[in-house]
């Protein structure tokens, strides 16, 4: 049995596992936004994905999206950031507001909004032409932005992640030299260099041991006290140790995805009111 | 859910200490039959090549190639049964292609060597050919002139082609603007034009309208017609085997897209790249008919790539390798030996200096 699967073992007390965390979340109506998708659809060509999605974004908080594969949770995502309109075929309808302002807006430069969104994939992409430190710091050389202290930037954002001690000595090696793990960390260091306001993650442990994803887990929940994390993930305890809230996906069989439930973790791990949230949560199902 | 215990004691059992290759190992059966298969064929072809009068190209392909097949396909099947036969046959027929590759590489290499080698000299490498004349022997003059007129012609041509022909692969894998089908399918034409042809549209355009005198510089603008379409083919397939992942997560940084090419997606295709300018070099080096008509032909040494006409290797071999002088001839093989070795050399430098290092950032 894989691991990962974790969940599917219905006795897990998700409440037990959410009074580990150091904060209660707001509702979601009463908390600052900082992201607001409204009626957001999306097609590949003439294949609809996903059908009116709804979703508030509380400033500094983390929200995970649940769902079995499919459902269109990773498309979701991209579109938060304009990386969607990058594949062929890619279309979409409503909108999606960052601090108040349609990032869809004809006037608005995707390459701003990219750098204050950023992004972390579920496959690592360290850049191979570039040395370790060089990756870490890739995002300040492309896009411009200046910040000082580019040891201490490299330390810190290495420390955050868990690699530090694992590659402070070879910081001059090639970034490609590192395992597939030891790699996402350092693609996620290299984003948070960046200093996003938020911080989009598609899965971001699925290639992780165990250690490494409690490092990133605990980055997570730190960098979420500043940072607006939304977080795609398959593994039900991890949505429920780092998020504040929760939208679960779903999609029947040859149509859209959509949102079935959202709200606070708690709400939708403990008291869900929709049965295949139920059933989605318990392992049920997906 | 079952969970399987190792037992320490089997795991102590299995260890082995010395490494060994048991995959190497073959039954007395199989070594036998392999030895038989590869030495018989061999030893009847010898035979029949010293005691009959066929030639030995007709016994190489009509009579060793079936035998050794057919040699070949009855030890797969006495060893491994009739599924290995395919095998055994892609084996004897791969060796023999690769086989038959090297022995035409050598015996070019060969003849070069047996025919030029007594034109090489250190004056045959600096001097040039003003004082000489077809039948002065081999103790002077050199081809001095022709390698700098080939090295002019050569840079002039890289410095128009590589940048233009990288930017065109940049357009059809990057920009992906609207015109990606149209200019594809250009530079996919552009490959087809004949060198005779390029040299003939830089003489008409440029050298009988007076705009420029024949030359380094007008050479270098007819190989760069023949260059382009090979580096900008050549660049484009490297490109595309750039994982999409690498630009999605440049950007995703904020960068734009013109620093994702330059900055991620170039230096990922280095030595990509670098071979994609080194086919563009070899497609043109070797050509002859567009220097003839676009840089002319010169005995002295020309270092003004604008001012007069200028030797060159490939037109020096041209003039002098069909004179009735065995000087001249050997002088014409001689620098034919000198290109390959040039060639040799610079895909060589080109490898070392692009071997795949790490930027400092």
């Amino acid at each position: 049995m894989n691991p990962e699967e974790g969940e599917t073992v219905s006795t897990t007390n998700y409440e037990e596992i959410a009074t580990l965390k150091d904060r209660v979340p707001v509702p979601v109506d009463s908390a600052e936004l900082a992201m607001k998708a409204q009626d957001v659809s999306v097609w590949f060509g003439k294949r609809k994905i996903l059908e009116g999605v709804y979703m508030d974004f509380p400033r500094n908080s983390c929200t995970a999206l649940i769902g079995p594969s499919g459902c269109g949770k990773s498309t979701f995502i991209r579109t938060l950031n304009r990386l969607h309109e990058l594949l062929p075929g890619a279309a979409l309808a409503g909108s999606v507001l960052y601090e108040g302002t349609d990032i869809y807006d004809p006037e608005i430069d995707p390459v701003n909004i990219r750098l204050k969104i950023g992004m972390v994939f579920q496959k690592p992409n360290p850049f191979p032409s570039m040395t370790i430190r060089g990756n870490v710091l890739s995002g300040l050389k492309l896009s411009g932005m200046k910040r000082e202290n580019h040891d201490q930037i490299v330390e810190e954002t290495l420390t955050s992640v868990g690699l530090w001690n694992e590659v402070k000595d070879r910081l001059d090696h090639a970034g490609g030299e590192l395992s597939g793990g030891q790699q996402q960390r350092l693609v996620i260091a290299r984003s948070l260099a960046v200093q996003p306001h938020v911080l989009l993650m598609d899965e971001p442990c699925s290639a992780l041991d165990p250690a490494s994803t409690l490092k990133i887990e605990e980055t997570i929940r730190e960098l979420s006290r500043t940072v607006t994390i939304i977080i795609v993930t398959h593994n039900m305890q991890q949505a429920v140790r780092v998020s504040d809230y929760t939208a679960f996906f779903l999609a029947a069989e040859n149509e859209p995805g959509h949102v079935v439930e959202q709200g606070q973790t708690t709400e939708i791990f403990s008291n869900p009111q929709d049965q295949r949230t139920l059933d989605y949560v318990n392992g049920r199902f997906g | 859910m079952s969970t399987v215990i190792f037992e320490s004691a089997s795991i102590e059992h299995l260890k082995d200490e010395t490494p060994q290759r048991p995959w190497r190992k073959k039954p007395t059966k199989f070594t036998v039959s392999v030895f038989l298969a590869v030495v018989v064929p061999g030893v009847i072809v010898a035979w029949l090549f010293y005691s009959s009068m066929l030639p030995g190209a007709i016994i190489a392909v009509v009579i060793y190639l079936p035998l050794q097949l057919f040699a070949a396909g009855l030890a797969a099947l006495i060893n491994r049964g009739r599924r290995s036969i395919a095998d055994s046959f892609i084996i004897v027929l791969s060796t023999g292609a690769t086989v038959f590759t090297l022995v035409i590489l050598i015996s070019l290499i060969g003849s070069l060597v047996v025919r030029g080698f007594r034109a090489l000299s250190p004056h045959f490498l600096y001097q040039n050919s003003v004082y000489i004349n077809p039948s002065t022997p081999l103790e002077y003059g050199g081809i001095g002139h022709a390698m700098i007129g080939t090295l002019l012609i050569l840079t002039i041509a890289s410095l128009i082609a590589v940048p233009i022909g990288i930017a065109t692969a940049v357009y059809i894998t990057e920009v992906r603007g609207r015109a990606v089908a149209y200019v594809r399918f250009f530079v996919q034409s552009m490959s087809g034009v004949p060198s005779v042809v390029a040299g003939l549209f830089i003489l008409t355009i440029a050298v009988s309208t007076g705009a420029f005198n024949q030359s380094a510089f007008a050479g270098g603008l007819a190989y760069a017609i023949l260059m382009l379409p090979t580096v900008a083919r050549t660049a484009e397939e490297v490109l595309k085997l750039v994982p999409e992942d690498l630009r999605t997560g440049a950007l995703a940084l904020g960068s734009t897209r013109a620093r994702t090419v330059l900055m991620v997606v170039l230096p990922a295709a280095r030595t990509g790249i670098i071979t994609a300018i080194l086919l563009g070099i070899a497609r043109v080096i070797g050509e002859t008919a567009p220097l003839l008509l676009a840089a002319g032909n010169n005995d002295g040494t020309v270092t003004n790539p604008f001012g007069q006409a200028v030797s060159s290797i490939p037109v020096y071999i041209f003039n002098n390798v069909a004179l009735p002088y065995p000087d001249a001839v050997t002088r014409a093989w001689g620098s034919a030996l000198v290109l390959m070795i040039f060639v040799a050399v610079l895909f060589t430098l080109a490898r070392v200096l692009g071997r795949g290092k790490v930027g400092k950032y």
